[in-house]
């Protein structure tokens, strides 16, 4: 009987002991993850991080009092058998000790209370900011920016913003690109279902829900990209819908935005030329139901670009804006939330489809791979509802197509500074 | 002066009903169902024991199938782009898994426990409405089976158990899932409800003379706080599931954000009812835990009072907590403000009952028995559980957590840590009260050994993977996060909780055998009505518990009445033996006791439920026939008499001369029986 | 407590469910209590859901003001409350051990319940027909639904009465089992109630 019983002791004590050993290693845990909220980079990430650490601490002091005792009583108290007669001092209770330990929690709980109002208030404050509003969209599964500059952010009035009605001056997908230093003035929202906008290193999160227009802000310290991921389930590839906010100093910014609100022109003059053509063939047209130039005019001079402007003029067009190529046919997308990402300046981004792929590699070179794959058959990429008009669909696009989507749209931006924007991580 | 039947429609009635066509044959067609062994006893019993056993047996099948979705969750997630599960299949996966274990496996375990013990800890013969309490259960039986048959008519609800609008519309999933999880919660609800109005009223009107409110075991308190939780609860997730129903096959718009719904407004009443559900969980565990401590420690419960009232704290507190599940919904700074203060208030009734349970642990014997190392592990673990999430109740850091594994590391610490160690230890504990054998020590040790490491693994390092950023309820994961090597770690957590719930079943089949056996060859040892020398009422009767429970009523004097009855205070207040449990101890040889009598109905109307479920989802025509079994399965049983005189007592192991006679049998005659 | 007259009469004490309870109350009695507390919160919520969405339409679409009649839906709610006061009349006649008048203030209750519903079928036809529908918009959806969920109510409530009467008339409603009357009318009560805030919250204070 005594055998068994101290082999159990020494298995249930080696137990413990490997219990604890794994809870104080995950305290110790920290290799630097791209979403790590233990990692702050900006001004109300590090608020949070100040709150959460300290309370957490608290924590674990109480936790340690608990177990402690847990662990005192068991080698104190512990009796093999219930022997007749040997019976404790019987303790009903003692209403002063009780009402102590009512109040004491009480008492901590209230001082832990007050930086947590404190920070609270602090990420609650509005951004009184004049100079730059971005309205954060989500919608299956990717995101939006769209940003309202100067005048147009003063006069931003997000109780009548209906994502149509007045266009903004930027809009971008999949990254966020922001100025160091600054608190930004976010509005999160949604075009179908619940979304939530997280750049764990900057800030908390807010859900983007349809119909609410929600003030939420971000501040980075420092030039990066910073990794976000799509925190409400939000259906079938929520997990593959992620973000990134790429923080530029100031300068670099400014020019970003002057570089983002010209339309694309080609560099070839010839390109020019016939893209003017193409767009007064299509003005002259009756328009089709579809609305969609017709797709037997193709290009004159064998121009790579150019064909690939064909294709995404003839096809692409019933999804994707690109301002300078498609905005005289483009209406809207033909998806259920109504949109598909902008591709204006589409290769000054490093990632696209909702944030998951590379657009280029680690040492700036474009990344044709993926986006040849990513245009042969979407759907094998990134999970999707395409037959229900949720993310894009296989278009059955020749390898033709594809080469001339691929060297036109490698044009349509400022190749990024790879030192900055590139993210160090291997994404997917 | 006592009665043999206390409270319940237990007056042996003789020919007031025996003129009455329907009382012997309902409908004029069927007579009452009579059996008292084999399926049939089961299929229409009414006695509590019965069905608290039905519950606690389905419900473990459910933990079962919601554990091998746990697994199937874990396979997909060890390393990083699983390919196990495609995305489709793995949303139906941890959705199911959630509704599971929430709905078919915790509840109804607790509902089990409930049925089971309320009527013996009150000193009742039954609930107060026992007909009622079959439909509770094959209503839920019914909801559960028609939830998980989704699977074969293609694919489970696929929004999560919580099912936010509006990806839980048609346009965002045109699928049956969401059809299947809105009408089968509605059933299962139902059979919440009306579980909870028995029960409450039980508790409320069968109390044994003397058994006043304040002489009630704990357990039978908190079940009481958990089942009024209930009967405010269930009614606000019933108009949810409504709303969502009707917008989904009739077309309606309260989820339609094109028409101007708010999505909120789904979220709000989802955790209305949400938030209480989590104490209506967590309460009977508590109340578990309340009971065996105090047995393995030789002490009174530390503070009876304190414990009971912040049971009743926590019930009241629990309804102005639930839009902190929503602190970054956008519900508006001062709502925002307000919830995060009444989060943490809730904190304090919760560490009251910790503190408490150390304080009656403390200076105690503690005999670590599998009960009692479950009870003490649900003070340790439910505590990590507690911590966390007043770390979450601070808006600011919850920001960062809610939607991460750190909000799935501290729920499972509630709801594993606290819930299901409470309900294993509970098992261990009156299983020797229900079946009349104790299951093994030894299996059980390693039982919990495993489990509590197996726990730790799984839910400890979530916490790091949720502050690593890792999101909640995501298919894949890639590398480069840093989320490899603990994700690795909690799937292998996750395979030693699943061998430990094998050990357990083990246990639970080699016992049975043993059993089996030595009630075959002889052998067999009664452990008693009192085998952990304990305190409450339902061990003052033998071991199983005898079909009548009591053999007459028990004149309570305090709490812990039982214990009172077997020990005194000598002049120097030391505890000394005054009487042994079988001294005190009722020997269950009532005889002629008349008992509620079984009925077909309840199984009547709860098949008929699914059927008009089926219906709405796939042909008008079914509801026809569903709604025809459900409403004459209703007609029949409002007609029939609760207890029908002319229907044969129901089993009754100690009446050598067959149940039959007492119909007949003058009442005077019964009570001599019991008194002699 | 189970005194030696409930043993001598043990016919009596089960028909009328008077058995020895903790609280003396019967068990019938404290279950509907709990039914009806529990149903608040469901009328709770849907009252909430209205009052959320019952402003929610676009300019061209139907709103309450349009469609309300407030004479006609008066009368009829006069008539739900009339109904309350025969179910009291049913009660005391029973109690008295008149079942003559019992069963006649029973029957003219369900008779005003069945107006009652019959008003809202008509006011729901009326409304279809000026092109609210079920699906038309948020008001139509948070409306109906609504009111039908009392409607059902009102219904239950009348197939409860008509059982009633039925158990009269057969012999085996009398004064000892006045009780069941009394829970069917706390029923009764409960669901005028609900009618006077429905019509109060939803009707009056909207229009006016």
């Amino acid at each position: 009987m005594n055998k068994p019983r101290a082999g159990w002791r020494r298995l249930s004590m080696s137990l413990g002991a490997g219990i604890v050993l794994v809870l104080t290693l995950s305290g110790c845990a920290g290799d630097d993850g791209e979403l790590n909220t233990l990692e702050p980079k900006g001004t109300y990430a590090r608020s949070i991080d100040r709150l959460f650490t300290p309370v957490g601490i608290i924590a674990l002091v109480v936790l340690a009092l608990v177990f402690g005792a847990v662990l005192y009583m068991w080698f104190r108290f512990r009796v093999d058998e219930h022997v007749e007669g040997d019976w404790p001092v019987q303790n009903h209770g003692n209403t002063k000790l009780e009402i102590t330990w009512t109040i004491i929690p009480l008492v901590i709980l209230v001082i832990i209370s007050v930086p947590s109002l404190a920070t609270l208030q602090k990420l609650n404050r509005e951004v009184k900011q004049e100079d730059m509003t971005v309205v954060v969209v989500g919608q299956q599964w990717w995101w939006e920016f769209r940003y309202y500059l100067g005048d147009n952010a003063k006069s931003y009035d997000p109780k009548v913003d209906k994502l149509d009605g007045k266009k903004p001056d930027v809009v971008t997908a999949g990254q966020l690109v922001i100025p160091t230093g600054k608190d930004v003035r976010l509005v999160v929202t949604s075009r179908d279902v619940i979304h939530s906008f997280w750049i764990p290193k900057l800030n908390g999160k807010r859900d983007a829900v349809p119909g609410r227009f929600q003030p939420w802000k971000i501040e980075a310290d420092n030039p990066g990209v910073y990794f976000g991921q799509c925190t409400e389930f939000c259906g079938l590839s929520h997990s593959r819908m992620r973000m990134q906010a790429v923080a530029l100093t100031p300068a670099d910014f400014t020019k970003w935005v002057s570089d983002q609100e010209a339309p694309y022109i080609p560099a070839a003059a010839s390109d020019q030329a016939w893209l003017a053509q193409q767009k007064d063939v299509a003005a002259k047209k009756p328009l089709t139901s579809a609305k969609l130039p017709d797709p037997e005019i193709t290009l004159a001079d064998g121009s790579k670009t150019a064909a690939g402007i064909v294709t995404f003029r003839n096809i692409c067009t019933r999804c994707h804006l690109l301002r300078g190529v498609n905005e005289d046919i483009y209406t809207a997308a033909d998806q259920v939330s109504g949109a598909a990402p902008e591709l204006t300046h589409f290769s000054s981004r490093t990632t696209f489809a909702g944030g998951i792929f590379r657009l280029y590699n680690a040492d700036g070179t474009w990344n044709r791979t993926a986006l040849e794959a990513w245009l042969r058959n979407p759907p094998a990429e990134k999970d999707a509802y395409a037959e229900g008009k949720r993310g894009m669909p296989n278009l059955g696009l020749s390898a033709d197509q594809i080469e001339g989507l691929v060297e036109f749209l490698m044009t349509t931006g400022q190749v990024p500074n790879k030192d900055v924007t590139i993210p160090a991580t291997e994404v997917e | 002066m006592t009665v043999v039947q206390p409270g319940l429609e237990l007056t042996t009635g003789t020919n007031g009903h025996a003129t009455n066509g329907h009382a012997k044959r309902p409908l004029g067609v069927f007579t009452r169902p009579q059996s008292t062994t084999g399926w049939k006893s089961w299929l229409f019993t009414v006695d509590h024991k019965r069905i608290g056993i039905m519950y606690g047996a389905a419900a473990l099948v459910f933990f079962l199938v919601g554990g091998v979705e746990a697994l199937l969750i874990r396979i997909q997630l060890a390393r990083p782009d699983g390919k196990l599960l495609s995305g489709e299949t793995y949303n139906q996966i941890y959705t199911m898994h959630g509704v599971t274990m929430i709905f078919l496996a915790a509840m109804p375990l607790a509902a089990a426990f409930a049925n089971y013990l309320i009527p013996l800890q009150i000193g009742a013969r039954d609930v107060a409405f026992p007909r009622l309490n079959a439909l509770s259960f094959w209503t839920f039986l019914a909801g559960g089976l028609f939830l998980n048959s989704s699977w074969i008519f293609g694919g489970g609800a696929d929004g999560g158990w919580f099912n936010y609008a509006p990806n839980s519309g048609l346009p965002f999933s045109p699928g049956h899932g969401i059809d299947f999880y809105a009408l089968g919660l509605q059933i299962t609800g139902f059979a919440s409800l009306m579980g909870a109005i028995n029960l409450v009223v039980t508790v409320i009107n069968m109390r044994s003379p003397g058994m006043t409110m304040f002489r009630m075991p704990v357990f039978t308190w908190m079940m009481l706080v958990t089942q009024m939780l209930l009967v405010f609860a269930m009614p606000v997730i019933s108009i949810a599931l409504f709303l969502l129903t009707f917008d989904r096959l009739f077309d309606a718009n309260f989820f339609n954000t094109a028409a101007g719904a708010d999505p909120l407004l789904w979220q709000h009443l989802f955790w209305i009812f949400g938030h209480p559900e989590v104490y209506i969980l967590v309460l009977p565990a508590f109340g578990i835990v309340s009971e065996i401590i105090p047995v393995f420690a030789r002490k009174p419960i530390f503070g009876y009072h304190f414990m009971v009232f912040s049971g009743i704290a926590i019930g009241f507190v629990g309804w102005g907590v639930w839009a902190h599940h929503m602190f970054v919904s956008g519900i508006g700074p001062v709502a925002v403000t307000a919830f995060s203060m009444s989060t943490m208030i809730i904190a304090i009734p919760t560490g009251v009952k910790i503190l408490n349970w150390l304080a009656t642990l403390w200076g105690g014997k503690l005999r670590f028995t599998t009960p009692m190392l479950y009870a003490t592990a649900v003070v340790a673990m439910f505590t990590i559980g507690g911590l966390s999430g007043v770390t979450h109740a601070m808006v600011a850091a919850d920001t960062q957590q809610t939607d991460t594994y750190y909000i799935v590391a501290h729920f499972h610490y509630v709801i594993f840590g606290g819930i299901i160690l409470g309900l294993f230890g509970g098992m261990f504990f009156w299983w020797p009260k229900a079946f009349g054998f104790k299951l093994s020590e030894r299996g059980g040790k390693i039982t919990f050994w495993t489990m509590i490491t197996g726990m730790n693994l799984t839910f400890g390092p979530m916490h790091i993977l949720g502050l690593e950023g890792m999101s909640r309820r995501i298919d894949t994961y890639s590398k480069g996060f840093g989320f490899e090597f603990w994700n690795m770690v909690v799937s292998i957590g996750a395979f030693i909780i699943a061998t430990s719930v094998l050990t357990f079943l083990v246990n639970v089949v080699v016992s049975t055998a043993k059993y089996k056996k030595a009630k075959a060859n002889g052998t067999y040892v009664n452990p008693g009505p009192d085998p952990w020398d304990a305190r409450s009422l339902e061990w003052m009767i033998p071991s199983p518990t005898p079909a009548h429970n009591f053999d007459e009523d028990i004149e309570v004097h305090g709490l812990d009445e039982f214990w009172h009855r077997k020990y005194g205070y000598d002049e120097n207040h030391r505890v000394v033996r005054i009487a042994t449990a079988e001294q005190v101890a009722q020997k269950g040889d009532a005889k002629n006791v008349h008992l509620p009598s079984p009925s077909y109905w309840p199984i009547v109307i709860a098949v008929g439920l699914p059927i008009i479920g089926y219906g709405l989802i796939y042909n008008l025509w079914l509801c026809v026939l569903g709604g025809l079994l459900t409403g004459g399965g209703i007609f029949g049983f409002a007609l029939e008499p609760p207890d029908d005189p002319d229907a044969r007592g129901h089993h009754d192991d100690h009446d050598d001369h067959g149940g039959g006679e007492l119909v007949t049998a003058p009442t005077s005659e019964i009570e001599e029986v019991a008194h002699g | 407590m189970a005194d030696a007259a409930t043993i001598e009469a043990p016919v009596a004490a089960a028909e009328h469910g008077a058995h020895r309870t903790s609280t003396g109350l019967s068990n019938n009695k404290i279950g509907m209590w709990l039914f009806l507390a529990s149903d608040c919160l469901l009328f709770g919520a849907l009252i909430s859901t209205y009052l959320l969405y019952h402003d929610r339409i676009s300019a061209l679409q139907l709103g309450p003001d349009a469609v309300f009649d407030i004479p006609f839906t008066s009368v009829s709610s006069f008539v739900l409350l009339l109904s309350s006061l025969t179910m009291v009349l049913a009660l005391s006649a029973l109690q008295r051990g008149d079942i003559a008048r019992n069963r006649l203030w029973l029957f003219v209750t369900a008779m005003l319940g069945a107006t009652f519903v019959g008003g809202q079928v008509y006011e729901f036809t009326t409304f279809y027909h000026e092109g609210l529908g079920y699906t038309t918009n948020l008001f139509g959806s948070a409306f109906y639904t609504m009111t039908g969920f009392h409607g059902i109510h009102v219904t239950v409530g009348i197939v409860m009465l008509m059982s009633l009467l039925i158990k009269s008339l057969r012999g085996n409603l009398t004064k000892e089992n006045a009780e069941t009357v009394e829970i069917v009318g706390l029923y009764w009560h409960f669901v005028d109630i609900v009618w006077i805030l429905i019509f109060t919250v939803v009707y009056l204070i909207e229009v006016s």
